[in-house]
């Protein structure tokens, strides 16, 4: 048989597409872990005390640390759901480790703005934030987007069939660090005007070309060694 | 239930034998498996494998699928030593009908053939023609969770006969399969072998599955007697 | 003796080394007059600043074992890996501790929550995250594969904890030597400094030379024992022992 091998964007497509559709039949990411996000936001201040100058103040770190978090748990999701079966699937199928990855990434990523969308509305109703620098957010949402949908669906690589789902989070939360920080100190209201915000999207932005680059070309032999 | 319709791209008639194994050795772990396997499959072949519990018949199908490297030994199938780095691209041309139904719960019937195609680059059209042909037309928008055993493997025999593998891989291929259906393991082996490909049918039916293949072989102490 | 190789056992030359010059900036550490603001205190940066300068040496050592393997597939670089990121997460944790020692009489807490610190505890989680998923993978060129990914991707935490106390100016003292402008210290606590830093790095080297070996043995005995016999798995199926019905 001499079928040629599909160009890997279609591929990738495809895996998106499945990804998405498997998430809009299931909707755990949009009845579960995106409630449950919210929810953190609504338990912080009954702990930490209801001063609306405080959580004014704090409201951004709590919104992005939730985002991390809760975030992580979208990939996670799809580490725990895809079982040996369906790992087998996409190696019997043939299809590219690197259009998998890519695929997963993209699927994540847009499941994961969607949860920044939601979860950060919820976080400037309830901690009256003031969006003084929201032209960044244009920047840092999508940026944070896709870096924690690199990480976490490199992770989930790394860690498939290892104990992954509760080895993802451990594994994903310090390296997204870089992200966290990227993501309060561009949006920081304390920065003077045109000074500062760009250094730390651009970080965000270099974390994410790094973790992509390497996603992509280890995403055979990753595969490979099961 | 109508002509399977089988894939309409060219095929090359394999030049060297299909599978070729040589003192193969496969361990999980510390625990060997299968020990100094030797097996050569040409070309047009199809091959029974029996065998008791336990005896490694689906580790030996899942190395032909080189979905496992051994851990000693020369394996070469298609063509291609699946030790090396070429066994994506031969993995395309293998097809595995597994223990368990390899389908996406939450997709339909239609919808998880449809990925197939579309990773495979084949026309979405061969989607319809496929369940067309193994009874399923009518079933096909319902998600692969609600469909019975059987249906989701006749769905797997669907998804075979729209890719038209090369190497045919086939574990206790009769199982759940209802009286009408069962046609449909003699149809996909004859299909494959027809066209210069072979297949390997692991099963604890014999008497059944001889009808099919060319010549048995059993698994005894992880060897192939 | 005990069954360890002998190889792990003898005392190289390195360790002889390491020892001596442990002891002799151990000594040179009390000898040097007590630092002008922090007193006696001041004696811990000898060995505080040196384990984390060592740990990011180690952490440097993970990222090449890991594309060494990576590029060559020869375990002896995920042996150096595995070796050196055992010792970096044992000296990030020291750098963590001694620090938590030196801050309660100098700030009143063991702990604050500034930039550096902070990031110096989730660099010891990240690579306690790497030994975690080493202890998950049970085939060795799995986990070979992918702490490797693991370890160069982590790598990119070390500029962003070392320049964490530039970025943000909190309580925790800006670099002493490590930074853009003149060096901040004296010449003989310089000189103490710098024993400590050379005495550490050789006990660090010794211990990585060490785990290195202990990980070429256990290597070589995994693989005897998966070339050697042991029973068939399917040996352990017999037919099932029914009693007959009267």
């Amino acid at each position: 048989m001499t079928l040629p091998p599909p160009p890997l964007w279609p591929q990738a497509v495809a895996v998106a597409r499945r990804d998405l559709l498997r998430e809009r039949r299931r909707g755990e990411v949009t009845w579960v872990t995106l409630p449950f996000g919210a929810i953190a936001l609504l338990l912080i201040p009954l702990a930490i005390g209801i001063d609306a100058p405080t959580l004014r103040r704090i409201g951004p770190g709590l919104n992005w640390i939730v985002v991390l978090l809760f975030g992580v748990l979208v990939t996670v999701r799809r580490t725990a759901v895809d079982g040996a079966a369906d790992r087998d699937l996409a190696m019997r199928l043939g299809i590219d480790p690197a259009a998998v990855f890519i695929g997963r990434t993209m699927a994540n990523a847009g499941l994961l703005l969607v949860f920044e969308l939601v979860v950060g509305a919820a976080a400037v109703v309830l901690y009256d934030i003031e969006l003084t620098r929201w032209p960044w957010l244009l920047a840092v949402i999508p940026a944070a987007a896709l870096g924690l949908g690199l990480l976490g669906t490199l992770a989930g690589a790394i860690a498939a069939g290892q104990g992954g789902a509760n080895l993802v989070p451990f594994l994903v939360a310090p390296l997204a660090i870089p992200l966290l920080l990227g993501a309060t100190q561009a949006l920081d209201a304390g920065l003077a005007d045109g000074d500062g915000s760009l250094p730390w999207v651009l970080l965000m932005v270099l974390v994410d070309v790094i973790v992509a680059i390497v996603g992509v070309l280890t995403a055979r032999p990753l595969q490979e060694t099961r | 239930m109508g002509r399977a319709a089988v894939g309409t791209y060219t095929r090359s008639v394999a030049a060297s034998p299909v599978v070729s194994l040589s003192a193969v050795a496969v361990r999980l772990g510390a625990t060997p498996i299968l020990r100094n396997v030797d097996l050569e499959l040409a070309g047009g072949e199809a091959l029974g494998l029996f065998g008791a519990n336990g005896a490694g018949k689906t580790t030996l199908l899942r190395l032909l699928a080189t979905l496992l490297r051994p851990s000693a030994g020369r394996a070469i199938v298609l063509g291609v030593d699946i030790a090396g780095v070429g066994r994506l691209e031969v993995r395309r041309r293998i097809g595995l009908i597994g223990h368990t139904p390899a389908l996406y719960p939450e997709l339909t019937l239609a919808e998880n053939l449809a990925f197939a195609a579309a990773v495979m680059g084949l026309p979405a059209t061969a989607v319809s023609d496929a369940l067309g042909a193994v009874g399923l037309t009518a079933a096909a928008d319902r998600p692969a969770a609600s469909c019975s055993y059987g249906m989701q493997r006749r769905t797997e025999f669907a998804r075979e006969l729209m890719l038209a593998p090369d190497l045919l891989l086939l574990d206790e291929p009769h199982s759940a399969l209802d009286a009408a259906a069962a046609d449909l393991v003699g149809h996909l082996t004859d299909a494959v072998v027809a066209k210069g490909g072979a297949a390997v049918l692991v099963s604890h039916d014999r008497e059944r599955v001889e009808k099919l293949v060319g010549r048995s072989l059993e698994l005894v102490g992880g060897r192939l007697a | 003796m005990n069954g360890i190789p002998a190889t792990t056992r003898r005392r190289s030359w390195l360790d002889t080394v390491a020892i001596a010059a442990a002891a002799g900036a151990l000594g040179l550490a009390f000898l040097t007059p007590p630092e002008i603001t922090q007193g006696n205190v001041a004696r811990l940066f000898y060995i505080h600043v040196p384990t984390i300068l060592v740990a990011y040496g180690c952490f440097a050592l993970v990222l090449i074992g890991g594309a060494g393997y990576l590029t060559t597939r020869r375990m002896r670089w995920d042996h150096l890996a595995v070796a050196s990121a055992e010792v970096g997460v044992l000296s990030t944790g020291l750098t963590v501790v001694i620090g938590m020692i030196w801050a309660k009489p100098t700030w009143g807490v063991y702990w604050t929550w500034s930039a550096r610190l902070t990031l110096t505890a989730v660099l010891f989680f990240t690579y306690l995250g790497y030994l975690a998923l080493r202890r998950s993978a049970e085939e060795p060129e799995s986990r070979a594969h992918r702490t490797a990914v693991y370890g160069i991707v982590s790598i990119a935490l070390i500029p962003v904890v070392h320049f964490s106390v530039l970025w943000w100016r909190d309580i925790h003292q800006p670099p002493t030597l490590l930074r853009p402008d003149e060096m901040q210290i004296d010449g003989i606590l310089l000189a103490a400094f710098l024993a400590g830093l050379v005495a550490y790095a050789l006990v660090a080297a010794a211990l990585i030379v060490r785990r290195f070996r202990l990980a070429v043995a256990e290597t070589e005995l995994d693989m005897r024992l998966r070339s050697g016999g042991g029973n068939i798995a399917g040996d352990a199926v017999t037919a099932p022992q029914l009693e007959r019905r009267p």
